[in-house]
C-alpha cells in the first residue's frame, strides 16, 4: 500500500481521501447554510420584536385596567368571601360527608353514562343490520325483531338509570351549596370585576419568553410542527386578484409583519408595528372595510402573497425614504409585479376600484380633490374617461369670439395663458419643451396667427341685450362681487389654482379680465350669461341693471400683465409652407401644392387655422365653428390607464426618472412633451399634449386620478351595493360637484369653500346635509326654480340656475338619500290654532324664540350671527318630524349652530308645562309654530 | 475604458461574432500545436476571467451576466472553451507521440482497471460536490415569484430556454418550419446516423486529431460554433425585439434594425431583368427552386465525383450520400447567414401564399 499508484491507481488515494473529506465538510456546511437560509426570514424577526412591544403595550393596558378596578368593591367582596369561608368551616364535617357521597354518585354516573352510550352504539349497529335484512329479505326479518326490541328496551332502562343518578348528584350539589354558596357567589363577582386585569395578566404570562414556545417550537428543522412564529394571512373571497386567466381570492400576508395593523395601542410605534392610521374607516372590525373581508392589497396594491419587504413591492414616498430603504432593505424599483404598492399619498386612487362612477367618495379627500382638478383641467375633453362622459366642454364657447375679444389679445393669450392669468386652467399649446427652439418659434407664430384668424373669420354676430349700457360705480361693483357670492366660483386675486381649489376655479379666474374684454361685453354677460352662451353653467344672480353696471365697471378695471408678445416674425409665404406641410399629410404632394397654391394669403391662413385647431384638439374644450360633436377627441382614452402595464408606456430617451408607471404619468404632467427629448421629429410628429404648468402637488393629484382609472376586476359583491338610494347618492354627489353647489354649500361634510372666505361664518350659505329630512320637497323644488330671500341679513344669495326638471329632481332625490328619508310624502295632520294646546304658545313666549327668529320683522339689537329664519315659513317649508328632532338636539343636526339646546334633560324638562314632560312640550311648540302663516314663499309665485 | 467597451461592443455584432468564431476554429485547427500548449489554455481562461471581472464594473454588463437565468451560461463559456482546449491538447500530444513512434498516453496505461476505488470514489466525490454546488446555487441565485403570466403582455425579449437559443437564432434566417421543424429533426436523425456512417475505427478510446481530422472539424463547427456560440450569443447579445446589443450596451427597446432584406425572386426579376414579378408562383420562384433542388440533389453527386471522391470511394454510395446531405443541411445555416449578410437575401424560395419559405 506504500505506493498505490504502482498497482494501477489513477489517483493518489490518500489525496482522494482528503478531497472526499473536504467535499463532505463542504456539503455539511452548505446543508447548514441551507437550513439556516430556510429558517432565517425577515418576518420572524418582526414577530419576535412584536412580542416585546406587545408585552409593553399589554403592561400599560394592565396598569390602566388595574386603575379602573373598583378597589373598594373588591375589598368588600373579599371580606364577604372570608365570612362565607367561615360558614363552610363551621360545617366541615357535614360538607365532607356530602362531598364523599357526591364523589361516589359521580363515579356511578360516569359508568352509567358510558353503558348507556355504548348500548346506544350497539343498538344502532344491530338496528341497521336488521333494517337491511328487512329491506332485502323481508321473510328473514320477522324472527330477528324480538332481539332488536330487547336491545332498545335495555337502552331505555340504562337511560333511566342515568337520569336517576343525575338527579341524585344535583340534589347533593344543592345540599353542598347551602354551605358553600356564599364563597362561590363572591368568587363569581370578583371574577367579573377583575376579568380584564386577569385576561391581561394571562396574556403577559403568555408573552413571556419560555423555552418550549420560543426556542424549541421555532427551532430550525423543528419549526415544521407547531411554530409560534407563523405567516399570518387573510383570504378574501369577494376581493380578487386578476391572474389573467382567472380571478382568485386575494391572499394577503401583510399582517405577518404588520401585526398590529388592526389593533389599537400601537399608533406611536415604528413600522411595521404601527396601527392603521384610520381604523374607523379601514381595517378595523367595526369599519366598513374590515381586514377579514377587504384585506390590504386591494387598496394599497403590491404583492399581497409575499412576506418579503422588497418582493411585496413596497413603494417609497419621497427621495429621503427611497434612500433609506435602499440602504436598509436593499430596496429597488419593483419590476417583478405589475401593480406595485401605491405611494402612501396616492392610496386613495384604489377607492375607485369599488366606488365606481362617482367623483366623490366619502373620506377620500385627496381623491375627491384629484377628481375636482381632473374636471377643472378638462382632461376628459381630450381623453375619454368612463364616469366623465357627456360633460360640458370645459372651455368657453368661441363661436362668437369677435363680440368678446380682440385678435391681438387672443394671440398673446394662447401663446402663454398663464402669463396673463397665472391661475387659469387653459394650458399652453405652443412654446413647450419640444417647440421652443428658435426654428420652432417662426412656425409657432404662424400657427398661432392662423388659429386666431380662423376663430375670428368664423365668429357669429352677437347683439348685446342693452345697446348702450349705463356706466357703473367700480367701488360698489367690488363690494357686490365680494358679497353676493361670485367668489365661490371665481378668483380675482393672485391665489394659485391649488390654493383656490377646484371649486373656486370652477369659473374663469377674473384676473386681468379688464384687459381681456370690453365693458359692453361684461355688462351683457353679467346681466344674463345665457344671452351670450345658452349652455353656460354661470347662473343668474338676479342683479339689477344698476348693480350689473357696477360689477362690469369693477371687472373692466381689473388689469394685469400684458402676456407674452410674439417671439418671432415670419414671411407671408411661410404660412403657405406650413399649410403645405399639413395638407401633405392627407393629400399627395402635387394635389396639396395645387390646393395651397390656389389660395390667397387669407384663405391659407384660415385653412391652416382649421387644421391646427384639429391637430391640437382645441375643439375638445371649446365650442368652435366647423367642429361638431362627432369630431373625435385627440387624446387616448384613460378609462383603464391606471391598469396599463409598464411596457406600454414609452420612456423614449428619458432615463433620469425611475421607470415606473407613476413616474411616467408624473413626468407626462410635469412636462407633457418630455418624451420627445433627444428625438429627431418632424413638426407634425411631435407630441402635442399642452402644458398645464402643474405644481408638484397637482402632479401627484392628477397621477392619483389617473391611477384610479382601473380595469374592472373586483366582483359586484365587493362594490358599493346598487340600490335606488345609492344611485341617488352617486348621481347627486356628481351633480352638486359638476354644478359647483359645493362651492357655496357644505354637503356631506365637503365643500362650502365660500364660507371660508368670510370673517363671520354665520353669514355663509347654509349647510345642506340635513336638507332632505328638513325641508318639504315641494317647497324646495319651488325655491330652486324661483329662489326667495330666507335670511335677509345675508349678502350672499342663491342664484337662479335654470336647471331642467331632471336635474332638480336629482338634487331632491340626493338630499332625501343623504338623510335616508322614506320619500317625499309624510303624514302630518294640518294644525289649526284651536287644536294647539295653550302650552305651545306659553312655551314659545317663555323660550323667547322671537329673540332670534324673524316673525315678520327682523329682531332688533341682535348681531347677525344670532338671527334665524322667519318662523312663518315653517308650515310650508319644514318637515314636521324634523322640527321635533331639531328642537331636541340642534347641534347633532348642524354642528356650530346658534340654536340653543333647550331640553337638556329629555324626556324630562325644566319647564313646568305638561308635568315637565319634555317630549310633549316639544310637540306643542312645534304645533304652535305650524299655525303661523303669511311668510315669504316661493310657492305663491305660481310654482 | 469606454473605448475598450465600444470596441468589444462592435465585435459583438452577429456578423463579426460568427465570422470570428469560424476564424478562431480554423486557427485552432491549423495552429493546434500552439493552441495545445498549457500557457494558451490557462491563458484563455485567465483572459476570459479578467474580461468578466472587469465587466462586473459595468452596469449593463452586470444586468445581463448576473441575471440568475444567465449565470450558468457564463459557466458554459468557460467549460466549453476549457474542454475544447483540453481535448485538443490531449489529441495533439498523442499525435506527436504517434509521429515519434511512441505509445499513446492511453496505451501506456491500458493494463489498469480503475473502477475500485478510483472511479467509484471520484464519482462519489463528484456527487457530493454537485449536491453542495446546487445547494449554494439555489440559495445564491434567487428565483422569486413574479407577476402572473399575461398573454397580452409577453416579455421583450421573449427567449427560449437556453438550450434552444441556437434554434431561436436560426429563426432569424429561416422560416419557422425549417428552423423549428425540419432542421431540428435532421439534427436528431444526424446524431442517430453517426454510428452507421462513421466507420473509421481509429480514435476509439484515445485522443487524436490527425486520424480523424474531418470528423473533429465537423463536430467542432457544428457544436462549438453553430450550437454553443449561438447559445451564448442568444443569451447575452440578443436584447429587446431580438435586436443585437453589445455586452456593454443598454438594452433600449427603441433600438431599430432596418428590415431591408430582398427575396431572391426580386433579385432575379426586378433587379436583374428589370420587370415586374411574374404572377405565376412557380415561374416567379423558379430560380430559387432550381437552386434548392440543385443544392440538395445535384451538389452531392457533383461532390462525389470531384472533391470528395476519396470519401465516396471509402464510404460507398449510401453512406456517402447520407453524410453529405446531412453535412449540407448543417452548412445551409452558415450559407444562408452569409447570403443574408452579403446580399441582404431574405429567402431563396418565398411563397407566402402557402406559408412556404426557404
Amino acid at each position: 500500500m506504500a505506493d498505490k499508484k504502482s498497482v494501477g491507481h489513477a489517483y493518489n488515494v490518500d489525496f482522494l481521501n482528503v478531497v472526499f473529506a473536504a467535499s463532505c465538510l463542504f456539503l455539511f456546511l452548505t446543508s447548514i447554510w441551507m437550513i439556516w437560509d430556510d429558517y432565517d426570514r425577515e418576518w420572524k424577526g418582526h414577530q419576535r420584536q412584536f412580542v416585546l412591544l406587545e408585552s409593553e403595550v399589554t403592561r400599560l393596558n394592565l396598569e390602566s385596567a388595574q386603575a379602573a378596578v373598583d378597589e373598594g368593591r373588591l375589598e368588600e367582596l373579599r371580606a364577604q368571601r372570608a365570612e362565607a369561608e367561615q360558614t363552610v368551616l363551621l360545617n366541615r364535617q357535614r360538607v365532607d360527608e356530602l362531598e364523599g357521597q357526591l364523589e361516589r354518585v359521580e363515579a356511578d354516573l360516569y359508568l352509567a353514562s358510558q353503558n348507556y352510550n355504548f348500548q346506544k352504539a350497539d343498538y344502532d349497529v344491530e338496528r341497521y343490520a336488521f333494517e337491511e335484512i328487512q329491506a332485502e329479505h323481508p321473510e328473514d326479518a320477522e324472527g330477528l325483531r324480538p332481539e332488536i326490541d330487547a336491545m332498545y328496551d335495555r337502552w331505555i332502562e340504562l337511560g333511566l338509570e342515568v337520569e336517576r343518578l343525575t338527579a341524585d348528584r344535583d340534589g347533593l350539589r344543592e345540599q353542598i351549596r347551602e354551605f358553600t354558596g356564599g364563597v362561590s357567589d363572591a368568587d363569581t363577582e370578583i371574577r367579573e370585576i377583575t376579568a380584564e386585569t386577569t385576561r391581561l395578566e394571562e396574556r403577559l404570562v403568555d408573552l413571556e419568553v419560555d423555552f418550549v414556545n420560543d426556542y424549541l417550537l421555532n427551532a430550525p428543522l423543528l419549526d415544521f410542527m407547531a411554530p409560534t412564529l407563523t405567516v399570518q394571512q387573510t383570504i378574501t373571497p369577494n376581493v380578487v386578484d386578476d391572474v389573467n386567466f382567472t380571478r382568485v381570492p386575494k391572499m394577503d400576508r401583510c399582517q405577518t409583519c404588520h401585526l398590529a395593523i388592526d389593533r389599537e395601542g400601537f399608533e406611536d410605534y415604528p413600522q411595521p408595528y404601527r396601527t392603521h392610521p384610520n381604523l374607523d374607516t379601514y381595517v378595523g372590525s367595526a369599519s366598513p372595510h374590515p381586514i377579514g373581508s377587504t384585506g390590504c392589497s386591494v387598496c394599497h396594491d403590491g404583492m399581497g402573497q409575499s412576506v418579503g419587504f422588497v418582493h411585496s413591492s413596497h413603494t417609497p414616498t419621497g427621495d429621503e425614504q427611497t434612500h433609506r430603504w435602499e440602504e436598509e432593505y436593499g430596496w429597488e424599483v419593483p419590476h417583478l409585479w405589475d401593480y406595485p404598492m401605491l405611494p402612501t399619498e396616492m392610496t386613495e386612487a384604489s377607492c375607485a376600484k369599488c366606488h365606481k362612477d362617482t367623483v366623490y367618495v366619502p373620506e377620500a379627500s385627496s381623491l375627491n380633490l384629484a377628481y375636482g382638478m381632473y374636471e377643472r383641467a378638462g382632461c376628459y375633453a381630450c381623453h375619454r374617461t368612463r364616469g366623465f362622459e357627456d360633460l360640458r366642454k370645459p372651455g368657453p364657447n368661441l363661436t362668437r369670439i369677435a363680440a368678446k375679444l380682440e385678435p391681438d389679445w387672443v394671440g398673446d393669450w394662447i401663446r402663454d395663458p398663464r402669463a396673463i392669468k397665472p391661475s387659469t386652467w387653459m394650458p399652453r399649446v405652443w412654446y413647450n419643451s419640444n417647440t421652443s427652439s428658435p426654428e420652432d418659434a417662426r412656425r409657432n407664430e404662424v400657427e398661432i396667427d392662423s388659429v386666431v384668424a380662423y376663430l375670428f373669420a368664423n365668429s357669429e354676430e352677437h347683439e348685446f341685450a342693452v345697446r348702450r349700457p349705463p356706466r357703473g360705480n367700480a367701488a360698489r361693483g367690488e363690494e357686490i362681487v365680494a358679497s353676493v357670492g361670485c367668489l365661490a366660483c371665481h378668483i380675482v386675486g393672485d391665489e394659485s389654482r391649488l390654493e383656490a381649489g377646484p371649486r373656486r376655479t370652477f369659473g374663469q379666474p377674473l384676473q386681468s379680465i379688464g384687459d381681456k374684454t370690453s365693458y359692453e361685453w361684461l355688462f351683457d354677460w353679467v346681466r344674463d350669461p345665457r344671452h351670450f352662451s345658452s349652455e353656460t353653467y354661470m347662473p343668474d344672480l338676479r342683479l339689477t341693471d344698476r348693480e350689473v353696471a357696477d360689477v362690469a365697471a369693477y371687472l373692466s378695471g381689473l388689469s394685469g400683465p400684458a402676456g407674452q408678445p410674439a417671439q418671432a416674425t415670419y414671411d407671408d409665404d411661410e404660412v403657405g409652407e406650413v399649410l403645405l406641410d399639413y395638407v401633405r399629410s392627407v393629400l399627395p404632394t402635387a394635389e396639396a401644392e395645387e390646393l395651397v397654391g390656389g389660395m390667397s394669403f387669407e384663405e391659407q391662413q384660415i385653412d391652416l387655422g382649421r387644421r391646427v385647431i384639429g391637430r391640437y384638439g382645441c375643439y375638445s374644450c371649446h365650442e368652435i365653428a366647423g367642429f361638431g360633436q362627432e369630431t373625435q377627441p385627440i387624446g387616448i382614452e384613460l378609462t383603464e390607464e391606471g391598469s396599463k402595464l409598464l411596457p406600454r408606456l414609452d420612456f423614449a430617451f428619458v432615463h433620469d426618472i425611475p421607470h415606473t408607471k407613476i413616474e411616467w404619468f408624473k413626468q407626462k404632467m410635469r412636462d407633457p412633451r418630455a418624451f420627445d427629448r433627444s428625438r429627431v421629429l418632424q413638426p407634425l410628429e411631435k407630441l402635442r399634449m399642452p402644458d398645464f404648468g402643474m405644481s408638484d402637488e397637482e402632479v401627484t393629484l392628477f397621477s392619483t386620478a389617473i391611477m384610479s382609472f382601473q380595469t374592472d376586476v373586483q366582483p359586484l359583491a365587493a362594490q358599493v351595493p346598487r340600490s335606488a338610494r345609492h344611485d341617488a347618492l352617486r348621481e347627486g354627489r356628481n351633480l352638486v360637484r359638476r354644478r359647483n353647489c359645493v362651492g357655496c354649500h357644505e354637503i356631506e361634510a365637503d365643500g362650502g369653500d365660500y364660507g371660508e372666505l368670510l370673517d363671520d361664518p354665520s353669514l355663509a350659505p347654509p349647510m345642506l346635509t340635513p336638507e332632505g329630512a328638513k325641508v318639504r320637497p315641494e317647497w324646495l323644488y319651488a325655491f330652486f326654480r324661483e329662489p326667495i330671500t330666507i335670511r335677509p341679513w345675508l349678502d350672499v344669495r342663491m342664484p337662479s340656475f335654470g336647471f331642467e326638471d331632471d336635474h332638480w329632481n336629482m338634487v331632491l332625490d340626493y338630499f332625501a338619500a343623504i338623510s335616508d328619508v322614506v320619500g317625499p310624502f309624510r303624514t302630518h295632520d294640518p294644525v289649526t290654532l284651536a287644536q294647539v294646546p295653550p302650552e305651545g304658545r306659553e312655551l314659545f313666549d317663555l323660550l323667547r324664540c322671537q329673540q332670534c327668529h324673524v316673525l315678520d320683522t327682523i329682531p332688533v339689537d341682535q348681531p347677525t350671527d344670532n338671527l334665524a329664519p322667519d318662523l312663518r315659513m315653517a308650515s310650508e317649508r319644514l318637515q314636521p318630524d324634523w322640527i321635533l328632532d331639531w328642537l331636541r338636539e340642534p347641534l347633532a343636526i348642524q354642528p356650530g349652530t346658534r340654536m340653543p339646546m333647550l331640553w337638556t334633560e329629555l324626556p324630562d324638562s325644566f319647564y313646568p308645562q305638561f308635568g315637565q314632560d319634555g317630549e310633549r312640550q316639544i310637540e306643542a311648540i312645534r304645533d304652535y309654530l305650524l299655525t303661523f302663516r303669511g311668510g315669504p314663499s316661493p310657492l305663491r309665485a305660481g310654482n | 475604458m469606454d473605448a475598450i467597451k465600444s470596441f468589444i461592443n462592435i465585435f459583438a455584432d452577429p456578423r463579426l461574432f460568427f465570422i470570428l468564431s469560424v476564424a478562431a476554429l480554423a486557427l485552432i485547427v491549423w495552429k493546434r500545436e500552439i493552441f495545445a500548449r498549457n500557457i494558451v489554455g490557462y491563458g484563455l481562461m485567465a483572459v476570459l476571467g479578467v474580461f468578466f471581472f472587469f465587466g462586473l464594473f459595468d452596469e449593463n454588463f452586470v444586468l445581463i451576466i448576473a441575471k440568475p437565468d444567465n449565470v450558468p451560461i457564463v459557466a458554459l463559456i468557460f467549460l466549453v472553451i476549457f474542454f475544447t482546449w483540453y481535448s485538443m491538447r490531449e489529441a495533439v500530444l498523442n499525435d506527436q507521440r504517434m509521429e515519434a513512434g511512441d505509445e499513446i498516453i492511453e496505451k501506456q496505461e491500458s493494463d489498469r482497471v480503475w473502477v475500485w476505488p478510483d472511479l467509484v470514489y471520484t464519482e462519489l466525490i463528484s456527487l457530493i460536490l454537485c449536491t453542495a454546488i446546487l445547494v449554494v446555487w439555489s440559495i445564491g441565485l434567487e428565483a422569486p415569484i413574479e407577476q402572473p403570466a399575461n398573454p397580452a403582455a409577453t416579455p421583450n425579449p421573449s427567449k427560449a430556454p437556453w438550450y434552444f437559443l441556437g434554434l431561436q437564432e436560426m429563426l432569424v434566417y429561416f422560416d419557422p418550419w425549417l428552423a423549428g421543424v425540419v432542421l431540428p429533426s435532421l439534427i436528431i436523425v444526424g446524431l442517430m446516423a453517426i454510428p452507421y456512417v462513421d466507420t473509421n475505427p481509429k480514435g476509439n478510446g484515445y485522443y487524436t486529431f490527425n486520424e480523424r481530422k474531418a470528423e473533429i472539424v465537423i463536430f467542432l463547427f457544428g457544436f462549438v460554433v453553430l450550437w454553443s456560440s449561438l447559445i451564448v450569443l442568444g443569451t447575452f447579445l440578443r436584447g429587446p425585439n431580438w435586436n443585437f446589443f453589445g455586452p456593454f450596451e443598454y438594452w433600449d427597446v427603441h433600438k431599430l434594425e432596418a428590415l431591408t432584406n430582398v427575396q431572391l425572386s426580386e433579385y432575379v426579376w426586378v433587379r436583374g431583368l428589370g420587370q415586374a414579378l411574374p404572377d405565376n408562383i412557380l415561374l416567379r420562384e423558379s430560380v430559387g427552386i432550381l437552386l434548392t433542388l440543385a443544392y440538395v440533389f445535384a451538389l452531392p453527386v457533383i461532390l462525389a465525383r470531384t472533391v470528395f471522391r476519396t470519401y465516396y470511394d471509402k464510404l460507398g454510395a449510401t453512406r456517402f450520400y447520407v453524410t453529405v446531405v446531412l453535412f449540407l443541411m448543417m452548412l445551409s445555416l452558415p450559407v444562408k447567414m452569409l447570403a443574408r449578410w452579403v446580399f441582404n437575401l431574405k429567402n431563396i424560395v418565398s411563397i407566402p401564399e402557402y406559408f412556404f419559405n426557404i
